[in-house]
């Protein structure tokens, strides 16, 4: 248990690490390459880059990682009708469906699975493994971007 | 318990006693004293090889509507394994045990047995005991299989089968299944439990699937805000400064490593109590700002502590958390003051000037 856990907290810092590392420099390019463009557009591209770089650190080993990485792919600014494609997809998906009445328990496990990245596809068990460690790098990003909002401002 | 016993052993051929009554009698160790041995024992003892031959199918649905047959053939068995030696039972009983703890090794089968034994108690002993037999078997069957290869008679083969039928039972091995998979949810909502604050006093899978949902939606909504803090504060940072490469940008201006840890040098700014709070950013600083401080040291010096407090939690510390658009637009009206070119402490700086 002892080497488990401290196995996991050098692999928490390694991702940290990793994490700030990408963030920082996303955040250097973002600024470099400043367009006039809105405060929430700006905001959402931020909010991209963190993403991006929580994913890139977590690597392709997590369902959720992938999905993030996949949705970037395919929703780079830079790439034409991918987005407004899968836009028209998930709408017509989404007239088809029809209304099922669940258990409050299935339901919230819907909830869940359009919570997190990637989750529609998978079952209960990995969906809540998946969910841990989502959690754990959502706070570890929150952190993170705490401090170097903390920094950049004082 | 001895009339029958010898009654069976003298109906039986030899072999048949010496192989297939001890798959059985393994198996069924227990229940089978109790009932109906005596009763039933002689119409057995006339048509034993009828009731072996069709065991087999009648097993699968033996639960319900077959309970005397049952009984009764098992009974055979072991009577006759009993009065064959006579240290037999003790000995098969250190077998199973062995057996036994074999299963507790493994997790599934550890499972099945809980599981069973829970469901089973309500059926009754016979039930519970068949159950048992499954999992005797389950671990069992290779080492059942030489001997059986070794007797020639049928019976032990048929006995074999019948075990594989046991085995092979669908809602066996899907009520395995779906036990496995329950124990796999309930161990990760007891790890998301342990992750998520306040979910531990919480009771009910649903309730905690709510605590969950909350805090995710929670850091989510987080991770947006702080995106627009960011945000702001990034847009704040002059592009013209920022010539210096990415490679001093991430080894001075931000200390990644130490930004991923988490100083406590940033909040303790805002207590404004540290008359050096200037210094105390120095070694994480550019050298543009550094070589700012040099210049205007004296100035920085002038400020009292309170002075410094008053800027730093009033003036930048409300507006700019509380109002990203609000920082915003201070920096952009101080703009044609920003000469100094430092993102990092001009606007606070102007601020202060401002106030007083």
């Amino acid at each position: 248990m002892k080497d488990e856990s401290s196995g996991s907290s050098s692999a928490n810092g390694r991702l940290k690490r990793s994490f700030a590392y990408r963030f920082i420099s996303a955040l250097s390019r973002i600024r470099r390459r400043r367009r006039p463009s809105s405060f929430y557009r700006g905001s959402r591209r931020i909010k991209r880059a963190a993403d991006a770089s929580m994913a890139y650190a977590v690597g392709s080993r997590r369902a959720w990682s992938r999905a993030i990485l996949r949705r970037l792919r395919v929703t780079r600014p830079g790439s034409g009708r991918y987005p407004s494609t899968v836009m028209i997809k998930n709408q017509k998906k989404k007239k088809k469906k029809v209304p099922i009445i669940l258990k409050p328990c299935e339901s919230r496990a819907e909830k869940l699975r359009s919570l997190i990245p990637g989750g529609e596809s998978m079952d209960l068990c990995s969906l809540l493994d998946e969910t841990a460690h989502y959690i754990r790098c959502l706070s570890t990003q929150v952190q993170v971007m705490q401090n170097i909002a903390d920094r950049l401002c004082s | 318990m001895d009339p029958s016993s010898l009654i069976h052993e003298s109906s039986f051929p030899a072999s048949n006693t010496s192989t297939s009554a001890y798959n059985l009698a393994e198996i069924w160790q227990f229940p089978i004293d109790s009932g109906a041995v005596t009763d039933s024992a002689p119409i057995l003892g006339i048509q034993p090889a009828a009731r072996r031959a069709t065991y087999p199918q009648a097993l699968p649905f033996a639960d319900a509507p077959l309970p005397n047959n049952r009984d009764v053939s098992v009974e055979e068995s072991t009577v006759t394994e009993h009065s064959g030696r006579s240290g037999g039972r003790k000995r098969r009983d250190s077998a199973s045990e062995d057996e036994s703890s074999k299963l507790v090794s493994t997790s599934s089968g550890n499972d099945m047995q809980d599981y069973n034994g829970k469901r089973l108690k309500v059926g009754g002993s016979k039930d519970e005991n068949g159950e048992l037999k499954a999992d005797v078997e389950a671990s069992s069957g290779n080492g059942n299989k030489p001997t059986e290869q070794c007797a020639p008679p049928e019976p032990p083969k048929q006995d074999y089968i019948h075990v594989r039928a046991r085995r092979g039972q669908a809602t066996d091995s899907h009520s395995l299944a779906e036990r496995a998979r329950r124990e796999k949810i309930s161990e990760r909502m007891k790890i998301l439990q342990d992750l998520v604050p306040g979910c531990n006093k919480v009771i009910g899978k649903a309730l905690v699937l709510d605590e969950i949902i909350n805090y995710i939606q929670s850091l989510q909504r987080q991770v947006e805000f702080l995106s627009m803090k960011l945000e702001a504060v990034n847009s704040r940072m002059n592009p013209s400064i920022e010539g210096f490469p990415t490679k001093d940008f991430g080894m001075q201006t931000f200390d990644a490593s130490a930004m991923a840890f988490g100083s406590q040098a940033p909040r303790e700014y805002g207590q404004g109590s540290q008359p050096e709070w200037l210094h105390m950013q120095l070694p994480n600083l550019s050298s543009y700002e550094y070589d700012y401080t040099s210049v205007l040291g004296g100035t920085f010096s002038a400020l009292t502590n309170a002075y410094a407090a008053l800027a730093l939690t009033n003036a930048y510390g409300a507006l700019a958390l509380t109002n990203a658009y609000g920082a915003l637009a201070l920096t952009n009206a101080y703009g044609a003051l920003t000469l100094l070119n430092l993102w990092c402490f001009t606007p606070r700086h102007l601020w202060c000037f401002g106030a007083i």
